[in-house]
């Protein structure tokens, strides 16, 4: 393909400041065919919504805000002959309180099975971010972790050590500034191999937990995985039972779970949700 | 008379007969509401309930204690209980009332749904801890089985209502508390509070002002006729044995006993102080613990005290590289060790 | 096979219920602290600092500029004078341009061309004098200010000084039972409500939102400011000497937002007392890093966010509401237009609060957009009075280029000074636009908060108009 081609196909293009990859093109909302789903997670606030407009040419407005996104955004791009479908989920500093936007963005990683979860993390503030990272890690095994602001971290005067950090979480850790297309390519360059198995992920699970939780836990999970062999995260699902929530035991109850192995993408229609306020 | 003047005083007019009607509680409207729910079905569950709960404590329910408890004459309340028996709930036998097991079976499920709708009330709405009694004695009365399965589902199937009762379970179990009330604990014995009682409400209303909960850990210190004092999270608290006894306490199990307990709140520290949290009060619940923990505010986490709002709170504390703005009422509820060496 | 996984299913729950009886540890707790012991551990691993603490930190030093008990309010109040000014100032002149390119320019030539096809007059008028004219108006009046507004406040949230608003005010908040950051879902419905709407998103506790939700049409919006400005400057103004009118109008103008303001906080107090006592509610605000904005970008995704959005809706809700217009003057039933019998009928209730069944049927047809209240009131009141000289048809909106024409066209309308005064309060205290509750509905999709928010301040406004009515004729009765 042609740069004139890539012109040709997208006008738009000429007024975006956003990134000059030759192999990205971007297609807006237009989600007919699509060869993977990217899932882009982060805690509120650290430039989640600028990657995503980046890897989309979407323009979706990026405050310097927690908790922008509300409702789901999504978007898609052209990378190595390949078509991504890239879905931006709420941001939140966790996936176990129960709130909307929780449940949405835990969801749509558990139900929604994205070939990769990107997980857009903070750099000047990394041990907060984690928290959330582990919290997918324990989800999924197919992820990428962005590492941004890393322009920000350099003024505060601190180092962030990536491979370091990759070689702890089990996961491709990608350095990047967003804001100015900086280490975008590399970004896709690492989505793109964990989406196609070049890269196999072997993501750091939750070691500390109390003593009997632990030994709970392990029990649980195998009943699990001798109902469902092909589960990625049985221990997470046992401990998510273990805390009485109720959307993971009408998942075993009703094998929905066992569906997920299965590799077919499930209903998504239930994933969009109103903003529901009231309670009960 | 002027055109205006009449208007007012016909809106005026307007507006009180409203206020008689819909005001809460007291409107007319409200009141006859109420006297249509303390229909005879509620009555006998009522009545159920506290044959129930005099058979567990071991007191022996009379007609005198059920007219008593339901707030009707005793004529009444032998008309009840003679109803009750005729459909199947109970039996009289001279001088004693005993429950048959559909009785018991209902009882259970009233209590069930009394103490999981108090969870709920505690967990996800803002009501206050005074309200919660009141709206569940009416609540529990609308909720059928199902729904209340539904709602522990919903709950995550929870062990205890929020005064530290035990929930009993789909099946009927019912844990039994092992406790004393804190007015026969032994002195200087690390204890914790397991449940306090939510009746009568101007006593419970006490209690909730001296910000007592269950899970606290407390240690009885002085004993007499006139006062109680015990120390509840590193507070003192004094209150009459009658109001005392209403709190009942465990031993601390001795796993727990080794932390320490705690010197101070976040809202103690001035900007640029900072000390490490050892527990967020059991105060503090649902909605807003779990956000305060998903924020970092964990046993063992350092916060700093950054900046004082301008309208003299919140106040913007750095916890784990971010800096978050908590209002007072929350970071009173955040136990400290404070640190001592002078960050300026 | 299925049957078995079936009966497995079930052993797994009953065993994750026996092992949660028997836990002793609280699992949500105590899973917490397990992730943020590894997360605390991976980050110490990977992150290298090199001193203690930088000696020089930037933003904690903005911080204590912004958030003292010196300069905080000072510099606030500067800064949002800065942006409402520049709104202001900045959008008279293209509004003017837009407006002569619509009205003087395209209009006539449209006119012809209907003319030249030999269009039937009542198509022409529908689609002319009806759908394009209320659009080109509602485009002129709320385009330039809403282009101005909303970039200039994306910058100030860019760079991360809409947290420390928030921050600082948030204690006036807490006493009416609302949220800091409510401040700013305020100050961006002084843009547009139903942008504040949306901005209500960045509360995350579902009181505090809802609370924020149904107060935000008190902030007097963009398309209510003209006809504050309009009827202040030729009533009140009219009150005083000439060379303080224009202060006296302006204040008076400014008195209606400040009240609008007082009605925010006092309605979150009420509402988080009674019908929002239940609803769970939590605190937090992060202040975020500084950040330099990035000026173009933000100019350029705020235009295309809000102000396009926050515009299409309102055409798209104008365009009806034009036809609506055209059509209920131009039908006759029995001799006499639809709009002169709801005028008719409205007219006693109309009197009762002060104001008249023009204002009323005006307030009924600008549901879509408030921008074509004081054009309607005039349509109308020509249209009652049949000053046909001065309009160009039924059904056709128009302003008039001066306000002593203005003045005299309400006059025959017969307005007093109760009438302006009350138009004004209504202006302020009346539903939300059809944009806002669409908004509302979105946001919330709750109907039962729908119609609370619609009709909550619909009601107080026509108790605030019928009690100034009253009053005010009893004093003078009095007098």
């Amino acid at each position: 393909m042609t740069t004139n081609e890539i012109k040709a196909a997208a006008p738009a293009c000429d007024t975006c400041p956003f990134h000059h990859t030759a192999n990205l093109m971007k297609l807006g909302v237009d989600m007919e065919d699509w060869d993977y789903v990217i899932a882009l997670a982060g805690n509120p606030n650290t430039g989640k919504s600028t990657v995503f407009n980046a890897l989309t040419g979407l323009h979706q407005h990026t405050g310097n805000w927690p908790g922008k996104t509300v409702t789901r955004a999504e978007g898609g791009f052209d990378y190595g002959e390949k078509r991504y479908k890239l879905v931006d989920l709420p941001g939140t500093y966790s996936l176990l309180s129960t709130t909307l936007d929780e449940e949405i963005a835990r969801d749509f990683i558990l139900f929604g099975q994205p070939d990769v979860t990107v997980v857009v993390v903070d750099a000047t503030r990394l041990e907060r971010n984690l928290n959330l990272v582990l919290q997918v890690l324990e989800i999924t095994d197919r992820a990428v972790v962005c590492l941004n602001l890393m322009d920000e971290a350099q003024r505060h005067g601190f180092k962030v050590d990536d491979r370091r950090l990759a070689r702890d979480l089990g996961v491709p850790v990608v350095p990047t500034v967003a804001r100015y297309d900086k280490g975008m390519d590399k970004l896709l360059q690492a989505i793109c191999d964990v989406a196609t198995h070049r890269t196999i992920c072997n993501p750091h699970r939750i070691q500390h937990l109390a003593p009997d939780l632990k030994q709970n836990v392990s029990q649980i999970a195998a009943q699990i995985k001798a109902v469902f062999p092909d589960l990625p995260n049985a221990r997470w699902v046992a401990l998510r039972l273990l805390d009485g929530d109720e959307r993971i035991a009408e998942a075993i109850r009703q094998g929905e779970l066992g569906d997920l192995t299965s590799g077919a993408p499930p209903d998504q229609s239930n994933l969009i949700h109103p903003i529901r306020l009231e309670t009960v | 008379m002027p055109a205006p003047l009449i208007a007012l005083l016909v809106t005026a007019l307007l507006i009180i007969l409203a206020f008689l009607l819909f005001r809460p509680e007291r409107g007319i409207i409200p009141r006859y509401r109420n006297t249509r729910y303390l229909s005879s079905r509620v009555y006998s569950e009522d009545a159920l309930k506290h044959i129930y709960h005099c058979q567990l404590s071991g007191d022996r329910p009379s007609i005198e204690s059920i007219a008593g408890a339901l707030h009707i004459t005793t004529d009444e309340a032998a008309g009840l209980l003679s109803q009750m028996e005729n459909r199947g709930l109970l039996q009289l036998q001279e001088n004693a009332i005993c429950l048959t097991s559909t009785g018991r079976e209902m009882a259970l499920h009233i209590i069930r749904a009394h103490r999981l709708w108090e969870r709920h009330l505690a967990d996800e709405t803002g009501y206050s801890e005074l309200e919660w009694h009141d709206r569940a004695e009416r609540h529990e009365h609308a909720l059928s089985p199902e729904e209340v399965d539904a709602l522990s589902a919903h709950l995550g199937h929870p062990s205890y209502d929020p005064h530290g009762d035990p929930i009993p379970t789909v099946d009927g179990e019912l844990i039994s508390l092992d406790a004393a009330p804190l007015t026969s604990a032994d002195l200087h014995t690390p204890l914790h509070i397991v449940h306090i009682e939510d009746e009568p409400q101007s006593l419970y209303a006490q209690l909730v002002a001296e910000g007592l909960h269950p899970g606290m850990q407390v240690r009885l210190i002085e004993r007499s006729p006139e006062r109680i004092l015990f120390w509840a999270n590193g507070d003192e608290h004094v209150l009459a044995p009658i109001v005392a006894a209403n709190i009942s306490v465990s031993p601390l199990p001795e796993e727990y006993r080794t932390k320490p307990i705690y010197k101070g709140r976040l809202a103690d520290l001035k900007p640029g102080e900072s000390g490490e949290v050892q527990s967020i009060s059991p105060a503090c619940r649902g909605l807003e613990r779990r956000r305060l923990m998903d924020l970092g505010v964990l046993p063992g986490t350092v916060i700093k005290s950054e900046i004082n709002s301008p309208s003299g709170d919140p106040t913007a504390y750095r916890i784990r590289g971010a800096v978050i703005a908590l209002r007072e009422e929350q970071s009173n509820h955040i136990h400290i060790t404070r640190f001592n060496q002078e960050t300026a | 096979m299925f049957k078995e996984a079936q009966i497995t299913a079930n052993d797994i729950l009953s065993s994750a219920k026996a092992a949660r009886l028997q836990i002793r540890c609280n699992v949500h707790e105590s899973l917490v602290e397990a992730i943020y012991t590894d997360a605390a551990r991976i980050a110490d691993r990977a992150v290298n600092r090199p001193g203690d603490e930088p000696r020089f930190d930037l933003d904690r030093t903005i911080d204590r500029l912004v958030t003292s008990r010196t300069w905080g309010f000072p510099i606030m109040l500067l800064l949002f004078t800065l942006v409402f000014w520049i709104t202001i100032s900045g959008a008279n002149v293209p509004s003017g341009w837009l407006f002569s390119l619509f009205i003087d320019v395209i209009y006539p030539s449209l006119k012809n061309a209907a003319e030249a096809l030999a269009l039937p007059w009542w198509l022409s008028g529908f689609l002319i004098d009806g759908v394009y004219l209320s659009t080109a108006w509602v485009i002129s009046v709320m385009l330039p200010p809403m282009a101005i507004f909303f970039p200039l406040f994306t910058l100030l949230e860019d760079f991360g000084y809409l947290p420390r608003v928030a921050f600082n005010l948030d204690n006036f908040f807490k006493k009416s039972g609302a949220h800091g950051k409510q401040s700013l879902s305020m100050m961006m419905g002084f843009g547009c409500n139903a942008a504040g709407v949306v901005a209500t998103r960045i509360i995350d506790s579902p009181r505090e939102r809802l609370i924020a939700i149904i107060t935000n049409n008190f902030s007097l919006c963009n398309g209510r400011w003209p006809t504050q400005i309009l009827i202040a400057t030729i009533f009140i103004g009219a009150l005083v000497p000439a060379h303080v009118a224009g202060l006296i109008s302006a204040l008076s103008v400014v008195g209606v937002a400040i009240f609008g303001v007082l009605l925010t906080f006092a309605v979150s107090w009420a509402l988080s007392r009674t019908w929002l006592k239940g609803e769970a509610s939590t605190f937090s605000l992060e202040l975020p890093p500084y950040r330099p904005p990035r000026i173009l970008q933000t100019i350029y995704t705020s235009i295309i966010d809000r102000t396009i959005i926050v515009l299409w809706r309102a055409v798209i809700f104008a365009m009806p509401a034009g036809a609506f217009i055209w059509l209920i003057s131009n039908i006759n039933i029995s001799g006499i237009s639809i709009a002169a019998h709801m005028i008719d009928f409205l007219n006693p209730f109309g009197l009762l609060l002060g104001l008249n069944g023009v204002i009323l049927l005006a307030y009924v047809v600008a549901i879509p957009a408030n921008e074509i209240v004081i054009p309607s009131i005039l349509m109308l009141t020509v249209m009652v009075a049949g000053l046909t000289n001065i309009s160009p048809g039924a059904g056709v909106i128009f302003e008039l280029d001066s306000q002593a024409d203005t003045l005299a066209v309400l006059n025959v309308g017969g307005w007093t000074l109760l009438t302006a005064i009350n138009t004004m309060l209504f202006s302020l205290i009346h539903n939300p636009c059809s944009t806002t509750i669409y908004t509302i509905y979105k946001e919330t999709g709750s109907r039962k908060w729908t119609i609370i928010s619609t009709l909550l301040p619909l009601g107080m406004g026509i108790a605030v108009t019928f009690l100034v009515a009253q009053v005010w004729r009893l004093v003078e009765a009095i007098l």
